[in-house]
């Protein structure tokens, strides 16, 4: 149930979108961790909505972004291989809102989402950083950068007379390789010292080669991580700070997401590959300052298929047919219906011989279909957080489940 | 240079190209408030953005009775000799001071020639600096390229760090565009960019952001602006030459501009790219 029902903006109203790379959501305090390393953006979620069941389109950028900047799932066009354009059948979120007169404006810093594969479609200003100098040890334009350029364009955005806007911004820094400062180590583990030397040895000799032998290592990876995060949270705060200093906090609704989240040996894999568990899939969702203020914790199903909708609909725009995920402002019994993530199932780099992977989750229910292994899961997410106990062959719920996934394996692609 | 193609715009649309222009001299009008003369450069690889902020240029220059900057070109080993014979051509017709930047050393280690190995140890101190300073220190040779990202930087990135600080320049013009970008403040025009480890401070001056491809096209057929032939043969985006590729065989001018990338046939966008999902351990 929710605690309040969305409802469109008035007219002047921005929409700004803030995705954080790499970010899973049991990390945060606000969505039940114990950590303490992300007071701001736990404060954000106290004062608007918090999605706390949001599942990601797919485990890692290129399976997951396809949802949340156009409503559509990653294997529905043969787009994805190595060095494809995205393809025109896929609608950017961008693209309506520009024909509809919004302003539209991203700043980012990841390859995936770069125009060279297609993903400058219908903004106005669509910053990717490619064409910038980056080192070896932090291989993207970081958060403290891309702030800068959202200053910038705020303030030049507000001098030219403030249509709305939509302002989409995504950061890299959580992402590997995980080279964070010492403060932030300090913060997870005092006793912890690496030189930057030894942390991107760690990069390369074992998360790159997906070792998980070393128990020691992984915890090491996992606290490095969670130093990033200590960091995000001091640049989504600069972030909002920035939107105060222009007058854009009042004016806009802001939904703050991720793409995936981050596997650290829970089921035998680091990083982020073609692995449909919560680890990857569960990602924080808020959506604040939304008309009405609306607070509270919904637990109706949302995967990042439904922000564009959603976005459309805040800006009071008409559906676009096209969209796959549904608006967070429709009834939630339209919700009830599951959400689906698909991607395909690699581990570490990509290769033409990856197979697919698909799942689909109703209420705590979540069934998987890996076609390498031609194998399927059941978890229930509420009783088997870890997701040990395959329940495929025992569930009185397999054979439904099983049916809601069907019709989305070996469907043709375009 | 081709045939003057035909155009025909309304009024209307002149006026709006007249306007973008005089929006353009309002820019170099700043850049001469700001810095002497000789302080300035105009970046020109004789496409046909640069060539556009380079005639723009020449038209202010001649209404206020100032004299121009010198113009700076990159030969970064891989030229079109339709590129080359458009710059020599007009840097006489329009009696410009013309100033070629080349990585030399890179060119003699390579023979002068393309996918030629390079030894590293060969190269000049500066030149293994720059290797080292974007993350390729590893390497001890490598195939010489104009827009490999080692490539791109020893050839085009050093050899311009270079010539600012021998130079002295303060300031450049380039001519990059935002296209169909909304009004901007004039902030955006000028980029101070702050001293680096191996980058001279210096600003860079945009005065055709302002101006979308086909804004472009429009103003320099109206106009009469030259233009390298290869666009008639359909190139949109002119490169390095054996890295420049084309989509279509109609003139650049003709083709959908909107439902096409203009950069659709560049390599250099490819391979920033893929090394930036290199370097996180996606390649």
């Amino acid at each position: 149930m929710c605690p309040a029902r969305l409802a469109p903006m008035n007219a002047s109203q921005n929409v700004i979108l803030l995705t954080i790379d790499t970010l899973r959501a049991d990390v945060l305090g606000c969505c039940g961790g114990h950590l303490g390393l992300s007071p701001f953006i736990d404060s954000l979620a106290a004062s608007g909505m918090r999605y706390s069941r949001a599942q990601a389109a797919g485990p890692y950028t290129q399976a997951s972004f396809p949802g949340i900047l156009t409503s559509s799932y990653y294997l529905d066009h043969q787009d994805h291989g190595k060095g494809r354009t995205l393809s025109r059948e896929r609608v950017v979120i961008s693209e309506p809102l520009r024909k509809a007169g919004v302003a539209t404006a991203a700043f980012h810093s990841n390859p995936y989402l770069s125009a060279f594969f297609g993903w400058n479609r219908g903004w106005d200003v669509f910053y990717d950083s490619m064409q910038d100098q980056v080192s070896d040890e932090v291989p993207f334009i970081q958060a403290p950068a891309i702030n800068a350029r959202v200053d910038r364009w705020l303030g030049a955005h507000a001098a030219a007379g403030r249509k709305p806007f939509f302002l989409w911004t995504h950061y890299m820094d959580m992402h590997e390789p995980y080279v964070p400062e010492q403060k932030h180590v300090d913060a997870v583990d005092p006793g912890l010292r690496l030189s930057s030397q030894e942390m991107l040895g760690l990069f390369k000799n074992t998360l790159l080669p997906r070792d998980v032998s070393d128990p020691g290592k992984v915890e090491t990876l996992r606290k490095l991580y969670l130093a990033n995060l200590r960091k995000i949270d001091d640049c989504v705060k600069e972030f909002f700070d920035i939107l105060e200093r222009h007058g854009a906090l009042e004016d806009s609704t802001i939904i703050v997401t991720s793409d995936h989240g981050d596997e650290f040996g829970e089921h035998g894999g680091l990083s982020h590959d073609g692995c449909m568990r919560s680890e990857l899939l569960h990602v924080p969702l808020l959506v604040l300052n939304a008309p009405g203020s609306p607070k509270g914790v919904c637990d109706r199903l949302a995967g990042g298929a439904d922000i564009p909708p959603t976005i459309l609909e805040l800006f009071g725009l008409p559906a676009e047919s096209r969209f796959q995920g549904r608006s967070l402002l429709s009834p939630d019994d339209e919700a009830a219906r599951g959400v689906f993530s698909e991607a395909m199932g690699k581990r570490g780099r990509q290769k033409d011989t990856d197979r697919p992977v698909y799942c689909y989750r109703e209420e705590d229910l979540r069934v998987s279909y890996l076609a390498e292994e031609d194998r399927w899961e059941l978890f229930d997410l509420a009783a088997d957080p870890a997701e040990k106990r395959n329940l495929m062959d025992c569930s009185p719920r397999a054979g439904e489940m099983k049916a809601g996934l069907a019709p989305r394996i070996d469907r043709k692609r375009t | 240079m081709p045939e003057k193609p035909a155009v025909r715009l309304s009024p209307e649309r002149i006026s709006e190209l007249e306007a973008k222009v005089a929006k353009s001299k309002e820019i170099f009008g700043q850049a001469y408030d700001r810095f002497p003369v000789g302080d300035l450069r105009m970046i020109w690889s004789g496409g046909k953005d640069s060539t556009l902020a380079l005639w723009i240029c020449r038209a202010f220059c001649r209404e206020r009775k100032l004299s121009m900057p010198t113009s700076f070109t990159i030969d970064e080993g891989d030229c079109f000799e339709e590129i080359d014979r458009l710059l020599r051509d007009y840097a006489r017709e329009w009696g410009l001071q013309l100033d070629w930047g080349r990585n030399d050393d890179v060119l003699r280690a390579a023979g002068h020639t393309l996918m030629a190995d390079v030894e590293v140890s060969s190269l000049s101190e500066r030149n293994q600096a720059e290797i080292r300073r974007i993350g390729m220190g590893d390497l001890t040779r490598f195939p010489f390229e104009a827009e490999s990202y080692i490539g791109n930087h020893l050839m085009k990135t050093v050899v311009f760090n270079a010539y600012v600080e021998e130079k002295g320049v303060r300031a450049v013009f380039q001519g990059l565009r935002w296209d169909e970008q909304a009004a901007r403040t004039d902030d955006e025009y000028f980029d101070d960019v702050p001293a680096g480890e191996l980058t001279p401070a210096h600003t860079r001056i945009r005065p055709i952001l302002h101006f979308s491809e086909r804004d472009v096209w429009d103003a320099t057929l109206h106009f009469g602006i030259p233009f390298c032939p290869l666009y008639a043969q359909g190139y949109r985006s002119l490169g390095a030459k054996t890295t420049s590729g084309r989509l279509s065989d109609v003139p650049a001018w003709e083709q959908n501009l909107a439902a096409t990338p203009e950069r659709a046939g560049r390599r250099q966008d490819k391979e920033a790219t893929m090394e930036r999902l290199r370097k996180l351990g996606y390649m």
